[in-house]
């Protein structure tokens, strides 16, 4: 498992580590009594993905662009 | 006509290692909560140790000297991450096996109307040659096999509601087309088989897995679209009831949101099952269930329902 905390994990990070969790629940190669603890690790994994692309849903959103459809930069509340 | 109950003091003799949710206490519990008065009609026989014979109906000879093989003078020997072997272990097992063959017995001889089997360690993972998931022997498959061999029955249904897939039920009965296998379960979760195109190999096995988080009302819905309707068809001789308790929504080791009143209902539906076509024929026997006060109040009001139904 990775040392990062979940929280600080990159999309590409947690969505690899995911992919493992998923394919160790599905084949079987966990413990009964591990079995819960690494779905809750998917779980939160999967949060911090999705919380990533949120994040960067709204960033596309808030690119402007001018009359030709060049960006122009992103609307004053994402400057911070 | 009344309820039977087999149990033994030696199931306590399986004693995990420190801190394994699969623990004598369990057994404790259940034994503490059927000492109430309500459950004074309860008809209480000791299970004796299950015939080698009874093992080979659905293990290898080798898997069962290998268990034995195993088992050290003292402390414990892991088999797996999951299974572990004491001094006590062969006996307590034997005793589970001898619990279910017992109450086959005892319903089919119309001692009594149905029975519950409250013993350790559960047995709907263990496979044909390999122990796994707490489990050593497949208790309710050699109960189905001793219906149909011994007692001549053409059809058993088995259903398994532990929120854990039963692998071992679905291995040691993937071709026997005279039981249908019925399994709800939490998916994924352990042991990570339990698809619905896992069929058997005679369409004898029906899986209808749950997600995570899936409460009474999914279970219910699932059980009246699939299974129950499938079993009408089957017009099973004999219930079988795999009963574990860990999809009640306390249960530490998943995530299935299943209340008591969720296994009163499935019991009820299930004896309703046996009145119509197996004279109220319904042996049951524990599987999981890891929170104490859970396990107690499920396994509590599922005797129950027997014993309202078989009185
Ligand atoms: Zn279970």
């Amino acid at each position: 498992m990775n040392d990062t905390p979940v929280e600080e994990m990159s999309f590409e990070q947690a969505m690899a580590e995911l992919e493992q969790v998923v394919q160790k629940l599905e084949n079987g190669q966990v413990a009964l009594e591990e079995s819960i603890q690494l779905y809750e690790r998917g779980d939160a994994l999967r949060k911090r993905c999705e919380a990533k692309l949120q994040a960067a849903e709204e960033k596309v959103a808030a690119i402007t662009t001018d009359a030709a459809g060049n960006p122009t930069g992103t609307k004053a509340f994402d400057a911070q | 006509m009344t309820t039977a109950l087999f149990t033994h003091s030696d199931c306590l003799g399986h004693e995990t290692p420190e801190g394994h949710s699969e623990r004598a206490d369990r057994l404790r519990a259940i034994w503490k909560t059927l000492e109430d008065p309500a459950f004074e009609a309860l008809d209480r026989r000791e299970a004796p140790l299950a015939e080698r014979s009874e093992l080979r109906r659905v293990h290898p000879e080798a898997h069962v000297a290998a268990i034995e093989a195993a088992i050290p003078a003292e402390g414990h020997v892991s088999l797996d991450a999951d299974t572990h072997v004491m001094s006590g272990s062969l006996t307590a097992a034997l005793r589970g096996v001898g619990a279910v063959v017992s109450a086959v017995d005892a319903v089919m001889a119309g001692e009594v109307s149905n029975a519950f089997c409250a013993i350790r360690p559960p047995g709907h993972h263990a496979e044909k040659a390999t122990p796994m998931g707490f489990c050593l022997f497949g208790n309710v498959s050699i109960a189905a096999k001793r219906a149909l061999d011994h007692h001549g029955l053409e059809r058993v249904a088995i259903i398994d509601f532990d929120v854990h897939h039963g692998n071992g039920t679905q291995d040691l009965l993937w071709d026997e087309a005279r039981v249908l296998f019925c399994s709800t379960h939490q998916m994924p979760l352990y042991p990570g088989t339990g698809e619905p195109r896992e069929t058997g190999a005679h369409g004898n096995i029906i899986n209808a897995p749950l997600p995570p988080m899936a409460d009474g009302a999914a279970f219910r819905k699932i059980m009246e679209e699939r299974i129950l309707p499938a079993l009408d068809d089957f017009k099973p001789e004999l219930v079988l009831i795999s009963a574990g308790f860990d999809a009640h929504r306390d249960d530490p080791l998943a995530q299935l949101n299943f209340d008591v009143e969720d296994f009163v209902w499935v019991t009820e539906k299930l004896c309703d099952i046996a009145d119509r076509h197996a004279g109220g024929r319904v042996v049951s026997t524990l599987e999981g269930g890891y929170d104490l006060e859970a396990l107690a109040a499920s396994t509590a009001a599922h005797v129950k329902v027997l014993m309202e139904r078989g009185a």
